[in-house]
């Protein structure tokens, strides 16, 4: 091993070398590629190394939040062995149950399915200012906001991206009427925001508990729909 | 060329940097359902589902904390796309019959592609660096870990019952071992280079 290298390299990283011998340093990078690489090889290992033990506390810390909410996500109740006679009082204790919370809570929720994506506008035009507002106010949920600044862009520009962020805006700050003849209108057409538009009339169906209805709307939305998983999880839940 | 603009979903990832439990939270609530629903739809379970989502967790924090990962696409397609290509290697590996990865062309753009590509790069040199870290002796295994964590020479000499002097020189020579043998991996120059 080039022992004698390394001193030189670490050295350089240290910000201990004279002015020449940086100099010289640094011309011979310019001008010896396999020093040049062995040098870049040098950082990256450091570079690694800091990133591997740099933050293992906050990893340690991170991993423990992170098992915390998966184990509850996933839901791991502890198993306990049961006696034969346990099997069927529990069955008829969970038939019960079940017949009680029956059609109450075996639904989906508006809540569950509701995940507004962020808006994200890549306008360069006159309204660019506005927009860039409404893009704040709709990713800051302050959709009452949004809603009047993406009124005031829709009377001097219609673009399906931006009535689509106003229907979201109308539905979150609960103007269902108004957002549903925004979606309806979208869906009419050809643009890329037709099957968002038809999953969100689908969810205001979801959100009235009309659930016969969502489901028809869900049954019209193409496979292709970017967010068909969703589409499946629902229609699986309202089954 | 213009300049790239961050999605705001890129709060998702500053967050988690930042060891938030409630964007944990969020995360789990709002995306995991798609996947879990993806990796039972495709030979998986629940567990494996668990398994998935975890091991993308840490490796976006581990990306997010070296300030390598700019989100230039929604987070739910990105993180979707990750867990469903990790769960597709998985099932490769664990499965006789080949398995063949299908791009949802419809639901990520080229850039999302790309950055996700840029994960799974990051994720495959760390764990070729990881590798060749335990080739290391453990004497230097210890020493450089010692050496990232303690941060101060004067502690980590004490540590170990040596001096100073000694302590610079040695970690200066793991490093370099560590160096010659990454430069001799063709596979770690090609990730470096992308």
């Amino acid at each position: 091993m080039n022992e004698q290298r390394y001193i030189i390299f670490d050295h350089y990283l240290q910000g201990g070398m004279a002015a020449e011998e940086k100099n010289n340093f640094e011309n011979q990078l310019k001008t010896d590629p396999e020093f040049a690489a062995a040098f870049q090889t040098f950082k990256t290992v450091h570079l690694q190394l800091e990133t591997k033990f740099g933050n293992e506390k906050e990893r340690e810390v991170f991993r423990e939040n992170l098992i915390k909410v998966s184990d509850k996500h996933f839901y791991k109740p502890k198993v306990i062995a049961l006696q034969p006679w346990h099997y069927s009082v529990a069955a008829v204790v969970m038939i019960l149950v079940g017949l009680f919370f029956y059609n109450y809570n075996r639904r989906p929720s508006f809540e569950d399915f509701n995940h507004p994506e962020s808006a994200y506008f890549t306008e360069e035009d006159d309204v660019n200012a506005t927009l860039k507002q409404a893009e704040t106010a709709f990713n800051s949920k302050e959709y009452k906001k949004a809603v009047f600044l993406f009124e005031t862009i829709l009377k001097k520009k219609k673009k399906p991206e931006i009535e689509y962020f106003y229907g979201v805006s109308l539905l979150q700050d609960n103007q269902i009427k108004k957002a549903q003849n925004v979606f309806s209108e979208i869906k009419t057409t050809t643009s890329a925001y037709k099957d968002k538009a038809t999953w969100n009339l689908a969810l205001i169906k979801l959100k009235q508990r009309n659930f016969q209805a969502c489901k028809k709307i869900l049954l019209s939305i193409p496979e292709d729909f970017e967010d068909y998983v969703e589409v499946q999880i629902l229609l699986r839940e309202l089954e | 060329m213009g300049k790239i603009k961050i999605h705001p979903d890129q709060k998702y990832i500053e967050r988690l940097s930042a060891n938030n439990l409630a964007v944990i939270q969020e995360i789990y609530k709002k995306f995991v359902p798609k996947v879990v629903f993806y990796i039972k739809n495709n030979s998986g379970d629940q567990d494996h589902a668990q398994e998935v989502v975890q091991e993308i967790m840490i490796l976006l924090f581990n990306q997010a904390k070296a300030k390598t990962l700019k989100l230039t696409c929604p987070f739910d397609a990105y993180f979707f796309l990750l867990c469903k290509r990790k769960w597709l290697n998985e099932l490769k590996k664990i499965s006789s019959k080949a398995v063949t990865i299908h791009e949802d062309v419809g639901s990520i753009n080229e850039a999302g592609l790309k950055l996700v590509q840029k994960t799974e790069q990051f994720d495959e040199k760390q764990q070729l660096f990881d590798a060749t870290f335990l080739k290391l002796d453990d004497k230097c295994q210890e020493l450089l870990k010692l050496s990232f964590t303690v941060k101060k020479m004067k502690e980590v000499a004490k540590k170990v019952n040596l001096t100073q002097c000694d302590v610079q020189k040695k970690i200066l020579l793991c490093v370099g071992q560590l160096t010659e043998w990454i430069q001799k991996q063709n596979q770690f120059k090609s990730l470096t280079n992308n």
